[in-house]
């Protein structure tokens, strides 16, 4: 390694660290995640062991033995050296300890009573009733409420409680009382299972090939031609304006949209002096809803098409034009027989890029009717969105929204991968000059 | 200080583009690696300067070997043809980059720049920027800032091809009175002979990864060990004919001419196919001859004329005279060749 | 080539399509500052009543100034990150001859087209677990990194316009690479850095998806997430008033955009952003 390399290697590792972290292990993760019940419930991180009421209710359905199930739900009292201690430490007399050790060393008592009643009759015993019952407290010991952080915790707390189980019975309550997420398949099964999933793909196909064809190509190939037939000035103005959304925050740009169709809005003033009812334009139908969808994503992915395709035309030699213009072609001739076949590429370039982004972004969406209304204009994406990261039950399911995700991952992944293959790669890795 | 560069191999990828290469330049000694492109010149020069990985062999300066050594410790001086000032520096800032890397004190590398561009007749040059030089200004910060460092070898590549003719005639005698004024080992790589022979001690002619000759410019033009090299120097070139050996001399194909071989060729056995090298200059036109054939070309030197021939068979001879107005073209003419100064070759190229 | 001809139709066709966008943008201002009774459109007062936020909190919101400020980090600290890491990883993927220097750069370009907000829930679950969430370092890590590939590629492209002469003739003069890429070729590409580093603040002035899922907290909000809010919260939509706060929002893009006109059409242009 000479000098000049270690410094390659030097520059390369920021980049290499920030990628790896924050790009590619979300993208290795979502696949694992995609295999997880991770929710709000569960969490993220480990889980601990907890028994609740109904865990217990829960298995007694699944046929556990009645009476298993409610003496585990029992509060018990033990006497032994770590409860004598805890007590100790809390402050009870040494007096009334030490008796009680004695006495009762190892035994356990069912019922508070049965406990209290013991206690009292020691020598030693607390002097008042409050101190009775708090000393009391101390040797309580039951295994409903309390979370152990480790599976061998809980089977000590089974052991110690008394409490008698088959080892089929433990197996099933330790794997009932798992608080933190699991593996599992579920999320794949439930994903192509539900006809929830049907419609999604649905709306999805609708809004990304109504917006590409529309807009994104079309449109933007309207706006390059004409403007490329228009005095500079013209043609500057009318960029400029298409290219407006693009360099607007996508808050405030849907805020503009929402101005425009809300029933306090635009629309509404504008056809109330026709007599037209003012509603909300944007929401009040499915139809509606989708038209600004559209309108809305169209608007913004305009841009890139014109860019593109205004550079692309502007690239053709003139004197194709000149020579056409002798031949006496009309301008409409011009387009189809120079322009529109030099911009095959072009146009295949636009198309598969902006098939991938419409794909996945959400975010307009999202701003504009949030999958309303109903659900009929939820999209994958956004139906990823709000599995994982937000919707109104409030139980955000991360691992289903993953696997959700995991879909969109997948095809980018194809796709970018064939970008290597339309861009020129051999050409982008020209040797170094510089060898040392 | 003495170059030596000993069996030095280069491959990129699969490719051997330069096969156990041979070649010594003397203290002092300036030297022209002459090829076309592609040869491999530039690819020598960048091993000397470091910058190529060397695959096999060595080189040394001196008597040290320096083939692992970083381009930054060799203390090579070197002027690219594009000349690559650095455009965001004035020329000073250019000239003294060299000794500012080094963190020489502020009063030397002062002293030393304005030594230098004196030298270079560019002092009062040095507040502008690169693009508001000319290019025989831009060619002349180029190599002082080679040259600030005192560094023990110089390379040159192509450093004349960007400028225009009258200036490359200039900076031709500029680079080697530096050379000679300062002593350094220089290798001047370029494709043009002119070039090579009118700056260069020597000559190390190159083609195809392979040194065909070293020699002096004179003697290699006078003996060049094969057609090629005979074909690369001088201009106009050399004129080939192909024929056989009969009886101790030379049979033009097609034709029933024969020439007399010049001395230590006459013992060629018969029916030997040869190619014989005929430069323009040795080239006469007679009343009567061996050779006959109609004028076919006549381009004007202004103090010379230079005349195609194309002879009875077909073959093409060039002479060059100073210009007279009694031969046209489509006129039959008759030569006489200066016998002991033919080139005489073997069918493969190689000199007999 | 102007051709007159016939360009009278185009241009009203032209005007009809863009009659949404630009009425949207003239209310934009109008609004902020004029006082329309209901029910019509062009006001017949000036007010600065829709610009009280500047001195006022909202009810329940954070402070403008102070989100205003977490914006700026945000957005600044994304670009410092971007540039300073692309301008060293562009550079020696462009000219260190490295080992597996074609496996990154293959990684580079496909990542740069890779739709980065499908793994919007991964990272989320990753910032939970490394305690990042919330935070603006956490969201700013994000953010620079997920423009890393598209930094570095641009980057890459400029110093590949760099000649190799003037590094050949930096290395030869003694310098060391560093010193080469310092003071050398660096200058050669502060066009490509200026447009690198507007084009990433812009994205990051803008950005509303990160923000809102990686750090939605008051304390840690950006003006993105802030109008976002508002709008959501609120059912009788004030738009006046949300128009001023997003009139506030864009002058600093607008501006930008006005000096860097030409700079970034090349970067929005080349295919990277949807």
């Amino acid at each position: 390694m000479t000098p000049g390399k270690w410094l390659g290697v030097l520059f390369l590792m920021p980049a290499t660290l920030f990628v790896v972290v924050f790009f590619l292990s979300p993208v290795l993760l979502t696949a694992v995640f995609a295999f997880t019940s991770m929710s709000t419930a569960t969490g993220v991180g480990e889980g601990g062991y907890l028994i609740t009421p109904s865990t217990l209710h829960r298995l007694a359905e699944r046929g556990m033995d009645r009476s298993t199930a409610e003496s585990l739900g029992a509060t018990t009292y033990l006497v032994n050296p770590e409860t004598l201690s805890r007590a100790r430490a809390a402050g009870v007399a040494a007096a009334t300890l030490d008796e009680l050790g004695q006495r009762h060393a190892g035994k356990s008592f069912d019922g508070r009573r049965g406990f209290e009643r013991a206690l009292k009759s020691l020598n030693n015993r607390p002097r008042s009733v409050r101190a009775l019952k708090q000393a009391a407290r101390h040797f309580e010991t039951s295994v409903l409420n309390r979370t152990f952080g480790q599976r061998e915790d809980l089977l000590a707390a089974l052991a110690a409680s008394g409490v008698r189980l088959s080892d089929e019975d433990r197996e099933r309550l330790v794997d009932a009382s798992y608080t933190g997420w699991t593996w599992t398949t579920d999320n794949l099964r439930r994903m192509f299972g539900t006809a929830d999933t049907a419609q999604v793909l649905a709306n999805t196909l609708i809004y990304v090939f109504v917006t590409l064809i529309l807009f994104n190509t079309g449109f933007a190939l309207v706006l390059a031609i004409t403007t490329f037939y228009l005095p500079t000035t013209e043609a500057a103005v009318f960029r400029g304006i298409w290219f407006l959304p693009r360099i607007t925050p996508p808050v405030l740009y849907v805020l503009l949209w929402k101005w425009f169709a809300w029933d306090t809005g635009f629309l509404s003033t504008v056809l109330g002096w026709f007599g037209v009812a003012s509603r909300n334009w944007m929401l009040d139908t499915a139809f509606n809803a989708w038209v600004f969808v559209v309108l809305i994503n169209g608007f913004v992915g305009a841009s890139m098409g014109m860019i593109i395709f205004s550079s692309a035309i502007r690239a053709i030699p003139e004197p194709l034009f000149w020579a056409s213009e002798v031949d006496g072609a009309s301008r409409w001739q011009q387009v189809r027989r120079i322009i529109l076949p030099q911009l095959r590429w072009p146009i295949l370039f636009v198309t598969s890029y902006q098939t991938l982004s419409l794909l996945t972004s959400f975010e307009y969406i999202l701003l504009a009717t949030d999958g309303g209304p109903g659900s009929t204009t939820e999209v994958w994406s956004l139906a990823a969105y709000h599995t994982a990261l937000n919707n109104y039950a409030g139980n955000l399911q991360y691992g289903y929204g993953a696997a959700l995700a995991l879909v969109l991952v997948i095809i980018g992944v194809v796709l970018s991968l064939l970008y290597l293959r339309i861009f020129n790669f051999d050409a982008l890795v020209a040797r170094p000059r510089i060898e040392t | 200080m003495r170059i030596l560069i000993e069996n030095f191999t280069k491959r990129f990828g699969a490719d051997t583009v330069i096969d156990a290469m041979n070649l010594e330049v003397a203290d002092g000694e300036m030297l022209a690696l002459l090829g076309p492109s592609g040869c491999g010149k530039s690819t020598t020069l960048f091993a000397v300067c470091g910058l190529h990985v060397v695959d096999d062999g060595r080189i040394l300066f001196g008597d040290e070997d320096v083939t692992g050594w970083s381009p930054q410790r060799r203390n090579v001086g070197v002027v690219f043809q594009s000349y690559a000032l650095y455009p965001h520096m004035n020329v000073f800032d250019n000239v003294a980059f060299p000794l500012q890397v080094k963190r020489e004190p502020g009063p030397a590398i002062r002293r030393r720049v304005s030594e230098i561009t004196a030298m270079l007749e560019i002092e009062h040059l040095l507040e502008r920027l690169p693009a508001h030089l000319s290019g025989g200004q831009q060619q002349r910060v180029a190599l002082a800032r080679a040259l600030i460092r005192r560094p023990g070898v110089l390379l040159l590549d192509e450093p004349l091809a960007n400028l225009d003719a009258r200036l490359r005639l200039d900076m031709r005698s500029e680079i080697r009175r530096l050379q000679r004024e300062t002593g350094i080992t220089a290798i001047l790589v370029t494709h043009d002979q002119v070039e090579a022979m009118s700056m260069c001690d020597r000559i190390a002619i190159m083609d195809r990864g392979h040194v065909h000759q070293i020699a002096s410019p004179a003697d290699m033009y006078r003996n060049p060990v094969s057609t090629f090299v005979a074909g690369f120097l001088g201009n106009p070139p050399i004129a080939f004919l192909s024929g056989r050996v009969r009886g101790g001399r030379f049979w033009l194909d097609g034709s029933t001419a024969g020439i007399d071989l010049p001395g230590g060729c006459e013992a060629l056995e018969d029916g030997r196919e040869i190619r014989l090298g005929v430069r323009p200059e040795h080239v006469r036109p007679a009343d009567s001859g061996p050779l006959s054939g109609k004028v076919s070309f006549v381009e004007t030197h202004g103090r010379e004329n230079l005349y195609d021939v194309t002879l009875n068979g077909g073959q093409v001879l060039r002479s060059i005279q100073p210009v007279r107005g009694d031969i046209a073209p489509g006129q039959t003419v008759h030569c006489r060749l200066d016998t002991d100064k033919l080139l005489v070759f073997d069918r493969e190229g190689t000199r007999l | 080539m102007p051709r007159a001809r016939g360009s009278g139709i185009i241009v009203a066709l032209l005007a009809a399509a863009s009659a949404p966008l630009v009425l949207m943008y003239v209310f934009l201002v109008i609004e902020t500052v004029g006082e329309a009774p209901p029910g019509q459109l062009l006001p017949d007062g000036f007010t600065l009543e829709n610009w009280r936020f500047l001195w006022e909190d909202l009810p329940g919101k954070a402070n403008i100034w102070a989100v205003t400020l977490n914006t700026f980090i945000f957005a600044s600290a994304t670009t410092v990150i971007v540039l300073a890491v692309s301008s060293t990883a562009g550079y020696a993927l462009s000219r260190i001859n490295l080992p597996f220097r074609a496996y990154f750069l293959a990684g580079v370009l496909v990542l740069h087209a890779f739709p980065t907000v499908t793994l919007i829930i991964a990272i989320f679950l990753v910032l939970q677990m490394i305690g990042l969430y919330n935070t603006l370092t956490g969201v700013i890590l994000v953010k620079a990194s997920l423009e890393l590939p598209l930094g570095i590629w641009i980057m890459k492209g400029f110093y590949d316009t760099v000649p190799w002469e003037i590094e050949m003739a930096g290395v030869q003069d003694g310098a060391s690479r560093f010193t080469v890429w310092r003071r050398l070729i660096l200058p050669q590409v502060t066009p490509g850095i200026l447009a690198l580093g507007v084009f990433s603040f812009l994205a990051g002035w803008s950005e509303f998806i990160l923000p809102q899922v990686l750090a939605p907290d008051n304390k840690v909000q950006v003006l993105s997430v802030y109008l976002a809010g508002l709008i959501a919260d609120d059912y009788d939509l004030n738009f006046a008033l949300f128009k001023s706060i997003g009139l506030f929002y864009v002058i600093p893009v607008v501006i930008l955009y006005l000096f860097f006109q030409d700079k970034l059409m090349n970067i929005y242009g080349g295919g990277t952003k949807g």
